[in-house]
């Protein structure tokens, strides 16, 4: 059973004109304990709804859910505590200091001063920490909040969109902080739209597009999905097409190279066809599909961006 | 336990407790002072003439000649000594006079109302305005405890604060009185007096600290709980009951008063009290009925934030 189990999630809102507003259809999910997962999906797909409806804030309309184990809707009190969450922006008190902020939320589960200094410590917020929040920059703010989130020592980290508005450079702090985080042990659950930022991040990935899940697995098997080829450059390129299409196999212009249609691991049957033919590779490399390619393929029948 | 000294601490760290503490004490002390530069000790001769006044119209008071038909006590009033001291006085004497301090407290009670609301729509409605309630109910979910939780610490600052603010007033009042005006003509009563009008504004401000709160978490903001009671001030309490006063008998504000003041709102214009051929005056809203009345608008309004903020998404 993994940390996160949605079955058949659905979430309706009434529009204040009459009529309803269908947030998250159908979404089944399951996370698996440890490592980093990436909830991807456009602005509006369902991403925070879901983490809501995860986080006990907003009620769902149908479906079944569990946290580490306990039903959401009965249990979530009881794990609560093992579990750490950002949800969409973070949410302090700005004329409050960090420190503050932080002592305020440690309270609520018994945790004391050294608790607070080493999640300080660990954002590298010790020197701003009892600077007024409203002093803070985003990525302090977002780190400032992971630190709330790591005061309980929590199995399961729930982060909504960590690096929505930050600079370069605060991605980075973030993404760094994400990874060491998930290389403890922890289960991190990152939702995100900004899809190169989780490939660097996460081993396992979903994707949804107007509250339903389009895929999900580990992040090889669903890069695989976008079609794998190989990029094939040799000094005749109309030669080399002929060649390759008469061995019955699909090939198709890319620039300066020829895009192969076949498995990575039939690079040597491209190379010696070719060479067989009197045509010699200067290049020869796996046509490496990234994820926003992937999403943007999976997520073409989905109406998304309309 | 551990959320309650969260939710204090919150409450402790919130800009508003200094700027109420701060502001108050500056009102006490600008207010008195400024009374108390206006005021001048009176002169052994007027109070002695005074004191002849006094003793002459409390004598006449008690021998029932100010009682109305049939020798009855108005409302509001057990015996006919504590009628009588309250309308006997030394009314030529200027300045400040201990004796005046219960119904001067009586007077700025308004303002301490004020005060307890808003501090329960500060506290009750700051979470909305900063988002926080998102990160308050991922580390306790449990929506009834935390609303019930805050309620308790808005009781206690209200009531703390209120209660405070009010007995600097008095000390300051009485230090000015002793030094630049009397303590003379002070009934025995008087302390006692004093302390159960402290108690009862008290009692009046945290309950409004709680109507506000469980507004504030229905509106979801601070400006959503003080614009509903400005509105509710304004549309109820001055215009409706200007054209109905019979819906007086139900108003929170004016229950508040009377529970202050102790003193029932009558409707005069059946007849006057004091004429002997007039009808007794309709009693709109006696103590007993103000007391019920601040007590189910506080009931009601705080179970319905209850279900209302059990039930509704956050998001």
């Amino acid at each position: 059973m993994g940390v996160i189990e949605i079955e058949g999630l659905h979430k309706e809102y009434a529009k204040l004109r009459g009529g309803r507003t269908v947030a998250i259809q159908g979404l089944d999910l399951s996370v698996p304990t440890g490592g980093v997962f990436g909830f991807l999906g456009p602005n509006g797909a369902g991403k925070t709804t879901t983490i809501r409806c995860l986080l006990g804030l907003v009620r769902p309309s149908a479906g079944r859910m569990t946290l580490m184990g306990a039903d959401v809707q009965r249990d979530l009190p009881s794990v609560i505590a093992r579990v750490g969450s950002i949800v969409e922006a973070p949410a302090m008190f700005p004329r409050f200091t960090g420190r503050r902020n932080l002592e305020i939320l440690a309270r609520i589960h018994g945790e004391g001063a050294t608790a607070i200094d080493a999640a300080l410590e660990r954002v590298g917020l010790t020197d701003r920490a009892k600077d007024r929040v409203k002093t803070y920059s985003l990525g302090m703010k977002q780190r400032l909040a992971i630190a709330a989130t790591l005061l309980r020592d929590p199995a399961l980290l729930i982060l909504d969109e960590p690096a929505n508005g930050l600079d370069p450079a605060g991605i980075v702090e973030v993404r760094e902080l994400v990874r060491s985080l998930g290389a403890e042990g922890r289960t991190i659950f990152i939702s995100s739209h900004i899809l190169s930022e989780v490939q660097q991040t996460a081993d396992h990935v979903a994707i949804v597009a107007k509250g339903k899940l389009i895929t999900s697995g580990p992040v090889d098997e669903v890069l695989t999905t976008g079609g794998r080829g190989l990029l094939v450059k040799v000094a005749d390129l109309e030669a080399g097409r002929r060649v390759l299409t008469e061995a019955q196999m699909s090939v198709a212009p890319a620039g300066g190279a020829l895009k192969v249609d076949v498995p990575t691991e039939q690079a040597e049957r491209v190379s010696r066809t070719l060479a067989e033919a009197g045509l010699f590779v200067t290049e020869l490399r796996p046509d490496e599909v990234d994820l926003e390619t992937v999403f943007l393929e999976l997520t073409k029948d989905q109406g998304v961006g309309d | 336990m551990r959320l309650f000294r969260s939710e204090f601490l919150r409450a402790r760290s919130r800009r508003l407790v200094p700027m109420v503490i701060v502001g108050g004490l500056l009102a006490v002390f600008v207010s008195l002072g400024l009374a108390a530069i206006n005021s001048s000790p009176p002169s052994q001769a007027s109070l002695e003439k005074a004191q002849t006044e006094y003793d002459q119209q409390l004598q006449r008071c008690l021998s029932g000649k100010y009682l109305g038909r049939n020798g009855e006590l108005p409302p509001g009033y057990d015996t006919l000594e504590e009628f009588c001291r309250d309308h006997s006085g030394p009314y030529d004497l200027d300045g400040m006079q201990l004796r005046d301090l219960p119904e001067v407290l009586q007077g700025i009670a308004t303002f301490v109302i004020l005060l307890g609301a808003l501090l329960g729509a500060s506290l009750g409605g700051a979470d909305w305005t900063n988002n926080t309630i998102t990160t308050l109910l991922t580390w306790e979910p449990r929506r009834i405890k935390v609303l019930l939780t805050r309620a308790l610490v808005v009781v206690l600052f209200a009531f703390a604060i209120t209660i405070a603010l009010q007995a600097v007033f008095a000390a300051v009042f009485w230090m000015g009185a002793a030094i630049r005006g009397t303590t003379a003509f002070t009934p025995s009563d008087t302390w006692s007096d004093i302390g159960q009008t402290l108690l009862r504004t008290s009692v009046v401000s945290t309950a409004f600290a709680l109507i506000a709160l469980s507004i504030a978490m229905i509106g979801r903001s601070t400006v959503s709980s003080l614009g509903a009671l400005v509105g509710y001030l304004i549309l109820f309490e001055a215009v409706i009951a200007g054209f109905r006063p019979s819906i007086q008998g139900w108003l929170v504000v004016r229950a508040g008063i009377v529970v202050v003041s102790q003193t029932p709102i009558l409707d005069y214009r059946a007849g006057a009290y004091y004429s002997s051929t007039s009808p007794d005056p309709l009693v709109l809203m006696s103590v007993a009925r103000a007391n019920a009345v601040v007590g189910v608008y506080v009931v009601v309004l705080l179970v319905l934030s209850l279900l209302v903020f059990r039930r509704r998404d956050v998001s």
